[in-house]
């Protein structure tokens, strides 16, 4: 019976290869989607282990959020600084802002950090900060060493660039000086938005509350739930689609082989038989195309503004789930199979 | 003891709300090495009778005994085993697999019953040289003449050695040239340790014949003086499915057309009133008849031949009508 597949298989190519390629492509997309969804983590967890801290001292009752932290005094630095269990403290701001680049408005996520403290970013190109003006952008930001923007009219040049740095979906960082960001931000004021130690402090001042880095990963990444949720929506509609295509090209060519059917079981073939032919076929299509949508899908992530990082895991839930797939795919032909009446080959 | 036989073989199925019979109480006997002949025309029942001799029907009633062994009886694995190794099946669309070349079309019923593949190879190019088809085993049927295609057909029934090979019409859709090839091929087939049973309409193929089985009887006198029938009210004349050779034409009285359905209720068609003539089609096609006919009240018909209808009435509606041409009983 395998033999008779694998032959009917190469008989029809041309549609078992359409079916391939279509249901490839959805393959690739929920492999993109998984990606997508995982590139939110990656994006918050370099943004913020990438700082280089091991806790985060914030304003008590704050969010929690990397880039929604409720500004606290810079001075609470000194006795963050001073706390027990305390190595080093450096404050830091982080708050998204709108960046004038030529004549365009783009997102941006502002990093102010002390020179030589806590919070440096590791430059790809160029060099760090070193005065007010200067900035370090994500290469997402589109701008190279030299090339200016501004931010609520304080022109920056940029003088070096990092990679993988952004959060909420895609938004380059731009790191600059503490300074020049209480200036952005806070109009000059002396505040910031949380002091990173290394070290974990055992006690601090009321109205401060410290928070591990994994604790403002979670809380930050919570901040992105609807568009996980619906990230993972459209994963699991992309599986359904592919299902449906394995599964009509499958029933489809059931229907064109009824007499074949016919013919199979005069000559002694099983309803079981034909059934494990059937579901050979959907299984080997739905692996190939599993195999097209992970080809795909590696040539495919450029094309969002935002990172996608596939992981490894999805790659082997892809396979299980194109076995599944096509097993169900299968069952939508197998009534059509049992029921064939082999006398029906005498049919002319 | 013969080596084949059919006793009172009946097949009764439903089609659409109406039962059909095309076998009812089919006998006959058949012995090895013989080449039998079932003749017929289309809607005889000669599939029919091949599907049950095949084992892909059960018959309503009758029994049909190969070497000893009720077909009827067997069931499950046994019934599979008669299927594929008791009888080789030529069908008359060919069936070949379209996605296999000739060598794996003989193949394929031996791979379906787990023989090994270089064993089935062996034993296909062994049955396509027989068939005189070796320098073909590579070709797909899309490749092949229909002759050709046969023959890969006749290798692949062959393919266990199966002592009762059925040939349902195996020269349909053949040119001249190529049923005579196909027929030398079963002639040459059927020789002591098997049974060859062909179907078909061409009476020509009884030439070569051993047996004979006319599923459709000629009638032993095609033309005879018209027959005075007197029916009292409710008398039936013919049942559906019943043989007929006459015509009949209302004198008197009238007789009601109708058909049994499937759930035992009647479907009125017509009612024939004197003058007018009905059961035409039956006699001259050589079919069943297709209704029942049932003397409405007291009612004197004329039964003629065919030839003595077309004598007595030579021009359509000359004179008389038939209310039930479109249907033809």
């Amino acid at each position: 019976m395998l033999a008779i597949t694998l032959h009917d298989l190469r008989f029809r190519a041309r549609q078992f290869l359409i079916a391939i390629v279509g249901a490839g492509l959805v393959f690739a997309m929920t492999l993109l989607l998984s990606g997508l969804a995982a590139g939110f983590g990656v994006e918050v967890d370099q943004t913020v282990t990438g700082m280089g801290s091991q806790a985060w001292v914030v304003a008590q009752g704050s969010s929690g959020r990397v880039a929604a932290l409720s500004p606290l005094p810079a001075f609470a630095e000194f006795p963050v600084t001073s706390a027990p269990g305390v190595q080093r403290a450096d404050p830091v701001i982080v708050v998204p802002q709108a960046a004038t680049v030529g004549h365009q408005l783009k997102s941006i996520v502002l990093v102010g950090y002390r020179s030589g403290g806590l919070g440096v970013p590791p430059v790809l190109t160029g060099r760090p900060v070193q005065a007010d003006g200067e900035a370090v952008v994500d290469a997402r930001l589109g701008l190279g060493v030299g090339q200016q923007f501004s931010v609520s009219g304080h022109a920056l040049t940029v003088v070096g660039t990092v990679n993988g740095r952004t959060l909420l979906g895609g938004i380059a960082d731009a790191y600059v000086t503490l300074g020049e960001a209480q200036a952005i931000v806070f109009e000059g004021r002396p505040l910031v938005s949380a002091i990173l130690t290394t070290g974990v402090p055992r006690a601090l001042p009321a109205g401060l509350t410290v928070m591990s880095n994994a604790q403002v990963e979670n809380r930050s990444l919570a901040q992105m739930s609807s568009a996980s949720s619906s990230i993972d929506n459209s994963r699991s509609f992309m599986w359904i689609i592919a299902a449906v295509i394995v599964a009509a090209l499958v029933y489809v060519t059931a229907l064109e082989r009824t007499r074949d059917f016919a013919v199979m079981k005069a000559l002694g073939a099983s309803s079981g038989a034909l059934f494990l032919g059937l579901a050979t076929q959907a299984v080997l299509v739905a692996l190939a195309a599993a195999a097209i949508g992970a080809l795909l899908s590696t040539f495919m992530s450029g094309i969002f503004a935002q990172p996608v990082d596939i992981p490894s895991s999805a790659f082997i839930v892809l396979s299980v789930s194109a076995l599944v797939v096509g097993l169900l795919a299968s069952l939508v032909a197998l009534r059509r199979a049992i029921s064939v009446d082999p006398a029906m080959a005498f049919a002319g | 003891m013969a080596e084949l036989e059919v006793r009172d073989l009946t097949v009764e199925f439903t089609s659409g709300d109406y039962v059909v019979r095309p076998l009812s109480g089919l006998s006959f006997d058949a012995d090895d090495g013989e080449l039998v002949v079932v003749l017929g025309p289309s809607g005889c029942g000669k599939t029919t009778l091949l599907s049950c001799l095949s084992g892909l029907l059960t018959p309503t009633s009758g029994s049909i005994s190969f070497r000893g062994v009720d077909v009827g009886s067997l069931s499950g694995p046994a019934l599979g085993d008669y299927r594929r190794y008791t009888v080789g099946v030529v069908f008359q669309a060919f069936n070949l697999i379209r996605s296999l070349s000739a060598r794996g079309n003989v193949m394929s019923p031996l791979r379906l019953a787990k023989v090994p593949r270089r064993t089935a190879m062996a034993r296909a190019d062994e049955l396509l040289e027989i068939v005189g088809l070796s320098e073909r085993a590579g070709h797909k049927p899309a490749e092949m003449s229909g002759g050709q295609q046969q023959r890969v057909a006749i290798a692949r029934a062959l393919a266990h050695d199966p002592p009762l090979i059925v040939a349902d019409e195996p020269t349909a859709h053949l040119d001249y040239i190529q049923v005579e090839g196909v027929l030398r091929l079963l002639r040459s087939l059927s020789s002591p340790g098997r049974l060859v049973l062909v179907s078909t309409h061409d009476d020509r193929i009884t030439n070569i014949a051993d047996r004979v089985i006319e599923l459709a009887p000629q009638f032993a006198v095609a033309d005879r003086d018209p027959e005075e029938v007197a029916l009292a009210a409710g008398q039936i004349l013919f049942k559906q499915g019943d043989r007929g050779d006459l015509v009949y034409l209302v004198e008197e009285g009238e007789i009601e057309i109708f058909q049994v359905k499937a759930d035992g209720s009647e479907e009125h068609l017509a009612v024939i009133g004197a003058g007018n003539y009905f059961g035409e089609l039956g006699p001259m096609l050589n079919l069943p008849r297709s209704a029942w006919a049932r003397a409405k009240g007291p009612s004197r018909l004329t039964g003629y031949t065919v030839r003595a209808f077309r004598r007595r009435f030579p021009a359509p509606g000359a004179g008389v009508q038939s209310p039930v041409a479109p249907l033809g009983v």
